[in-house]
């Protein structure tokens, strides 16, 4: 089933009034039988066939005209990416198949296609355990064979695809904005390295919609939708990471957290939902675990090395030194000069080593591992 | 009648000599100043009266006019008191034709109590050494220390009156002459030492690599983890003053008025401005230009603690004297350069809660606000820090133990020798220290080991190390070589020099 061009300019029109659910758009379209038949009512004919208040239906007018789809249309093929409506073939089954499919799918890049889907949200203050998990895990999912879907924010979000794009895998980052903006600014590279490995970064809203607070709850029922699994990585407990565990846990599918320390305010949501019953992630495999069999596809479970330690080949004995003592912690340069009795050169020499090899990362002066 | 009688005034830290030149002509009794005079000095005409008839003189009740030449030079200052009252009395015959005579070998500096004892003013030291090889100087005897640092003859009366008689040679040279105690000199430097700072031999480290360069130093840490401690002991690791730098500063100090403060100006100067310092009082300004804090920084050390706290244009005002070692500011009416080369130790927590990093207390900021916070230094401020560390708290069981780290004088030892190799290496330049080298300097005493390509590469690719801060990377590289005694820069120092990076402006994960 294909609808026409007129058609699709219409849906991109309807599909830029924010304040109504996807569905509700679709009763709409149900109801008129098109979306250009929707907008050649008037305000007053809408809100009596809708059962619309009146200000709304004007609102909902003056919102679809103010945007003009064919420039939509042609800025987001300039950018080499397409909108897509439910009747396209590529448009995912599993938005199709979800509660409140997107009216206009605006998408740069390949979706992803037969391909195990695992979401990957969390916190936007990561702390190193956070960094360390999320680092873990989407690298061995990755490696597996497994599309990371995230939301491209700060902190977890960044960590989960920047592990995949860095093996040169394909991640799909669901974004609050518009797919003409970056949001955070510092993403820009990530984003384009995302769509460099093939993989996708997808929006509901208009091309150049700038970031706004209820754009981000919207964008985490995407992220629910398309993944088979939700894994939290960290979150508050309130927060957009626990929005899109509900929403998830609402469409059916497997929740599972990483478990955190205690006192960590980072660690509340994933222990809470872990309380609730959530699937308690340690390795890759219980991830893998929780797949439902059909969208398995040909994920390969890893081997047992990543349980153990990471590789530590071609380090010298006094990097392995400086490691062993970092362990699971966070420290600063200065106590391991003091623990280890070393020189403040000596030991600024084997942290560098080790950053550049991408074992440790600096925080604030804290070092800590990037790996379990 | 007319007299001429010699005075002093400033031009940003110089003296000049100025010629007060009183006329007294029959008429309405008034005492006008014309010859630009500012407010404070318009106002000498009271006091100077007073002084008069309260040594027993009589004040001419006629018209007197008092002309400060060169006329089209602004003047201000207290010290044109002591000129005006000589003048009038010269100008009006009560002194004797022997004494007018003697007043052409003199120049006389001071401020007039209504009861003719002479008052210390501003400035003494750079008039004094404007004139010193002409004229022997009459200055107030609370102007001493001012008047022996700058090696001028002169006598310091106690009054109007004294000074008359010893003109009239009522009097000997030494009873208008205050002998001269050295001050007690404070013993300061044992008072802060660095072996007192426990733990934090990172920070310790880049402050000795500072000293021994030259370089600016950017602080981050939690509150309490002692970055006012160490900086408050930063001078006492830099090398001793020589007598130039000594007399560069006792000016600057000497201008401001602030000699008795500062007690001997032998020890290299700190100050730390409040975070809520106006741009001019850091910069320097006024309508008659004064030196603000950076120049009273001169050849020490400014402190700016809470250093996100100041206001953006206050901290970018620093920009200029931080690149070129002094501050140049312009009137319409002229243009005063004062120096300014000072080390900067700066000081920030690393959020605007300032627990972000502290194993106990959350930080209850947000990553937006983080930004925001980090980012009100400039990059081009940044640039010209060369050094940043940040601080971690000390645990209770490093807090406990006694101290037992370097003493100021073993590290300042290294930073003399470090400093020797860069006065041979800098040997006729203007250049000081490696932290002020020209790009030519750079690309002949800074070249890079084998193995370097790979560092700098890392280097750029994981911490964002920007071209443009290459060179000072390479500055401080230097310095780490100089202190080791090394004749090149090797890969370990480019190393060390990059544990001291900048803030990570990033923010996000490698790719």
């Amino acid at each position: 089933m294909s609808i026409s061009a007129q058609e699709r300019l219409a849906r991109i029109r309807i599909n830029a009034f924010l304040y109504f659910r996807a569905d509700w758009l679709a009763r709409l379209i149900d109801i008129f039988g098109s979306a250009e038949e929707i907008l050649k009512q008037d305000a007053q004919t809408l809100a009596r066939e809708a059962q619309m208040n009146p200000s709304t239906a004007a609102h909902f007018l003056r919102d679809a005209f103010a945007i003009n789809p064919e420039e939509e249309l042609e800025k987001t093929e300039k950018y080499g990416g397409q909108i897509l409506v439910p009747e396209d073939e590529q448009y995912p089954q599993a938005l199709r198949d979800s509660k409140e499919p997107p009216i206009a799918l605006y998408v740069l890049g390949k979706l992803p296609q037969n391909k195990a889907c695992i979401g990957m949200v969390g916190t936007r203050k990561i702390t190193a355990y956070g960094r360390r998990a999320a680092n873990t895990l989407a690298t061995g999912l990755a490696e597996a064979g497994a599309v990371i879907v995230s939301g491209l924010a700060r902190g977890v979000d960044s960590e989960c695809h920047a592990a995949a794009v860095r093996l040169h895998k394909p991640t799909v980052a669901v974004i609050g904005t518009g797919i003409g903006r970056c949001y955070p600014p510092e993403n820009r590279e990530l984003g384009r390295a995302i769509l460099q490995y093939d993989g996708a970064i997808i929006s509901e809203l208009p091309f150049n919609k700038p970031p706004n607070a209820f754009h981000f709850p919207r964008r985490n029922r995407l992220i629910a939708a398309l993944s088979e699994v939700v894994v939290v990585i960290e979150g508050e407990v309130k927060s957009g990471a626990l929005i899109t565990a509900k929403l998830a846990l609402e469409m059916g599918k497997d929740v599972l957290a990483v478990p955190g320390p205690i006192d960590s305010p980072q660690s509340g949501g994933p222990n809470h939902l872990i309380q609730d019953g959530a699937g308690v992630v340690t390795s890759v495999k219980d991830i893998i675990n929780y797949i439902p069999q059909p969208q398995l596809f040909n994920l390969q479970a890893p081997c047992e090395k990543e349980q153990g330690q990471m590789p530590q080949e071609g380090l010298t004995e006094l990097e392995q030194k400086v490691l062993e003592q970092i362990g699971s912690g966070e420290l600063s340069a200065d106590q391991v000069v003091e623990a280890l009795n070393l020189s403040v050169p000596e030991v600024a020499g084997a942290l560098f080593e080790l950053e550049v090899k991408g074992l440790l990362t600096c925080n604030a002066g804290l070092y800590a591992k990037n790996k379990f | 009648m007319l007299a001429n009688v010699r005075s002093c005034a400033l031009k940003g830290i110089d003296g000049f000599e100025v010629m007060t030149e009183v006329d007294i002509a029959p008429g309405l009794p008034t005492l006008s100043v014309v010859g630009l005079p500012d407010a404070e000095v318009k106002e000498s005409k009271d006091r100077v009266s007073a002084a008069i008839r309260n040594s027993g003189f009589d004040f001419p009740m006629r018209r007197i006019t008092i002309n400060l030449s060169p006329a089209e030079l602004r003047k201000s200052g207290t010290q044109f008191d002591l000129a005006m009252a000589v003048g009038i009395l010269a100008a009006s015959g009560e002194i004797s034709a022997n004494a007018i005579e003697k007043l052409k070998k003199l120049v006389f500096l001071g401020e007039l109590a209504l009861d003719g004892t002479l008052r210390p003013c501003a400035g003494i030291l750079p008039m004094l050494i404007s004139t010193k090889d002409k004229y022997t100087a009459v200055i107030p005897p609370d102007n001493l220390l001012e008047g022996k640092t700058s090696g001028a003859n002169f006598i310091t009366p106690r009054t109007l009156r004294d000074l008359i008689n010893w003109l009239e040679g009522q009097i000997s040279d030494e009873t208008v002459t205050v002998s001269f105690v050295p001050p007690e000199e404070e013993d300061t430097q044992n008072l802060l030492d660095f072996s007192d700072v426990k733990g934090q031999a990172v920070a310790k480290r880049a402050l000795e690599i500072a000293a021994a360069g030259g370089h600016n130093v950017l602080m981050i840490g939690l509150p309490g983890t002692g970055k006012s401690m160490l900086a408050k002991r930063f001078p006492g690791i830099l090398p001793p003053l020589s007598d130039e730098e000594m007399l560069e500063i006792t000016k600057i100090y000497s201008v401001c008025n602030l000699i008795g403060a500062a007690r001997r100006l032998t020890r290299r100067p700190f100050r730390d401005p409040h975070h809520t310092v106006s741009d001019v009082a850091l910069i320097g300004g006024g309508s008659t230009p004064k030196p603000g804090e950076v120049s009273l920084a001169h050849n020490g050390v400014l402190f700016l603690d809470e250093f996100a706290e100041f206001s953006r244009t206050t901290l970018e005002v620093l920009r200029q004297p931080l690149e070129n070692g002094k501050v140049t500011i312009s009137r319409a009416k002229e243009t005063v350069t004062f120096p300014a080369r000072f080390t900067l130790i700066a000081a920030m927590n690393p959020c605007p809660c300032g627990n972000l990093g502290s194993l106990h207390t959350p930080c209850t900021c947000t990553p937006m606000q983080i930004r925001r916070y980090q980012n009100k230094i400039s990059g081009p401020l940044l640039d010209r820090i060369d050094l940043t560390v940040h601080l971690n708290p000390v645990a209770y069981g490093d807090w406990n133990k006694p101290a037992e780290g370097e003493t100021s004088a073993q590290i300042r030892s290294r930073v003399m020798a470090a400093r020797k190799i860069q006065q041979k290496r800098f040997a006729g330049t203007s250049t000081t220290a490696n932290a002020f080298m020209t790009q030519k300097q750079i690309k002949k005493f800074c070249s890079l080991p084998d193995g370097a390509d790979r560092i700098l590469e890392a280097a750029m690719r994981k911490f964002g190390l920007s071209a443009r801060s290459l060179d000072k990377v390479l500055k401080t590289a230097r310095t780490i070589a100089d202190l080791e005694g090394k004749e090149n820069i090797e890969n370990t120092h480019l190393i060390e020099v990059l544990q001291y990076r900048p803030l990570d402006r990033k923010g996000v994960p490698d790719l």
